[in-house]
């Protein structure tokens, strides 16, 4: 983002609240945007681990407590959430151990879960959330099964919200990014935008801009998928 | 089309008895796993009744090592396994919740039912779908498009099947695996229930629907799913099909 839409940015929306993993690329979004960090924990085994099945879930009462405490701060109007692991890499789903699957899948899906029922207590009435998900583009999503599914997933968390939140006037939106998950080679044809897959600090970070700001005030439950044109659905 | 063999998960009652009898009609082999004995051996002897050879196998789709035993029984009995269809669902599903308040525990036997065990009923029967160039198919739901205000992990659970199985489309499709999802809008148990505990829900699901009825889980939605697994739709992989007598307003 250049410095003088940053500046118009922090000029023109409410008061920004940034509920993400404590990644540096995310770091960067919330201070563009001139938002409140608050980190959400990050997934307490790593891929390769020999936890077993259902391993993740004794510490859902750990992100419990966290979700909480996180909801009780101050409401305000703009919210962003942004639930993305460490890192991950292309892998088959069935080379996948039941640890991997749990890190991959089963934890995302219970943080991006937490994430987002924090996110709508701290909105006020007549605010906007939005979800930045990190989603595999269709034609590039062999080997990202598990993230093609949180993807979905938080889509539909997403639409759910739209639908309880709007009659108190709470908008609820998602950007989709495939910045870290694209191919080095695409399958073709090529994308349509060269810049493809997007970088987190121009495209994704414009996107939710113009998803918190006043001019799309009329949307809700709508996914935008800022990864240049290589998703059309 | 005659000699096929299915696994159904989940299908001691509702959309997944409703598929094993759609496959029976068609002279199938079809196995039926499920928790529920006196149900799923009831539902096999309605697949002889159709016409088909059912089988009853006791199983708990959460459960790895029973999942992998079911498999290894079918291919022994039956000598091959075509056709898969993940339709075992946590009985949590037409429970309301509030989203921010919903205890995040409660989430793991949604996600260890519908997502653990699509990654266990995929990994089980990955070998053998790949030797008889077979299907796979996942029931979803219309709420994994739409979301549901009440019924938000349920519906986040549907999508993340879908999700899943668009990238299983792509990594199987040159073995010669086809991966599809159903999106049924059916009379059911699980249907009634839901509706018990959320009054309105009838209304408004029928409200918007164009044919104006529920679908029938073996007349309806049952022969969609057979058609996924059969050689008819052998050039079908990576979509889902909205079974839902055009309710959901996606096309």
């Amino acid at each position: 983002m250049t410095e003088a839409l940053a500046d118009t940015v922090t000029r023109t929306l409410p008061e920004t609240l940034m509920i993400a993993s404590p990644l540096d690329a995310l770091r960067g979004v919330a201070a563009t945007l001139g938002a409140a960090f608050v980190a959400v924990p990050e997934c307490p085994l790593a891929a390769g681990d020999h936890a077993g099945p259902g391993s993740v879930w004794s510490h859902t009462d750990a992100l419990d407590e966290w979700r909480t405490e996180t909801s009780e701060g101050p409401q305000t109007g703009a919210i962003v959430v942004a639930v993305w692991p460490t890192t991950n890499t292309a892998a088959p789903f069935t080379t996948m151990s039941p640890t991997d699957f749990a890190v991959r899948s089963e934890w995302p899906f219970v943080a991006w879960y937490a994430a987002l029922g924090a996110a709508i207590e701290r909105c006020a009435d007549g605010g906007t959330i939005v979800a930045v998900i990190e989603r595999p583009s269709p034609l590039d999503c062999a080997g990202w099964a598990p993230e093609s599914g949180t993807a979905d997933a938080v889509e539909a968390m997403i639409r759910s919200l739209a639908r309880s939140e709007g009659p108190r006037g709470v908008r609820v939106n998602a950007v989709t990014t495939p910045s870290r998950l694209a191919p080095a080679q695409p399958i073709a044809p090529p994308p349509p935008l060269s810049s493809f897959p997007g970088s987190v600090d121009h495209e994704v970070s414009n996107a939710v801009s113009m998803l918190l700001g006043s001019g799309s005030a009329g949307v809700t439950g709508t996914v935008v998928h800022a990864d240049c044109g290589r998703s059309w659905r | 089309m005659s000699d096929r063999v299915v696994l159904i998960t989940g299908a001691s009652g509702g959309v997944g008895r409703g598929i094993a009898h759609a496959c029976g009609a068609a002279g199938w082999t079809v196995w039926i796993a499920a928790r529920r004995r006196a149900e799923g051996e009831q539902v096999a002897a309605e697949v002889e009744s159709a016409g088909g050879r059912g089988h009853f196998a006791e199983c708990d789709a959460a459960d790895a090592d029973a999942v992998e035993r079911v498999v290894a029984e079918i291919v022994t009995t039956s000598g091959r396994l075509d056709g898969v269809v993940l339709n075992a669902t946590s009985g949590l599903s037409p429970k309301p919740v509030v989203f921010a308040d919903v205890p995040l525990g409660e989430l793991e036997d949604h996600v260890a039912v519908s997502l653990r065990g699509m990654h266990i009923l995929a990994l089980a029967t990955y070998p053998h779908l790949r030797a008889s160039k077979g299907s796979f198919v996942a029931l979803t739901s219309e709420a994994g498009f739409e979301g549901k205000a009440k019924l938000s992990v349920y519906a986040a659970i549907k999508a993340a099947q879908r999700g899943i199985a668009r990238s299983l489309a792509r990594e199987w499709g040159p073995d010669g695996i086809r991966v599809n999802c159903v999106a049924p809008l059916a009379g059911t148990p699980a249907m009634d229930r839901a509706f018990a505990m959320d009054p309105e829900m009838a209304s408004r699901i029928l409200g918007r629907n164009p044919l104006g009825r529920m679908g029938d889980p073996a007349t309806d939605v049952g022969p969609i799913v057979r058609f996924l697994l059969s050689d008819d739709s052998r050039y079908l992989t990576g979509n889902t099909l909205m079974a839902d007598g055009g309710s959901c307003p996606i096309s």
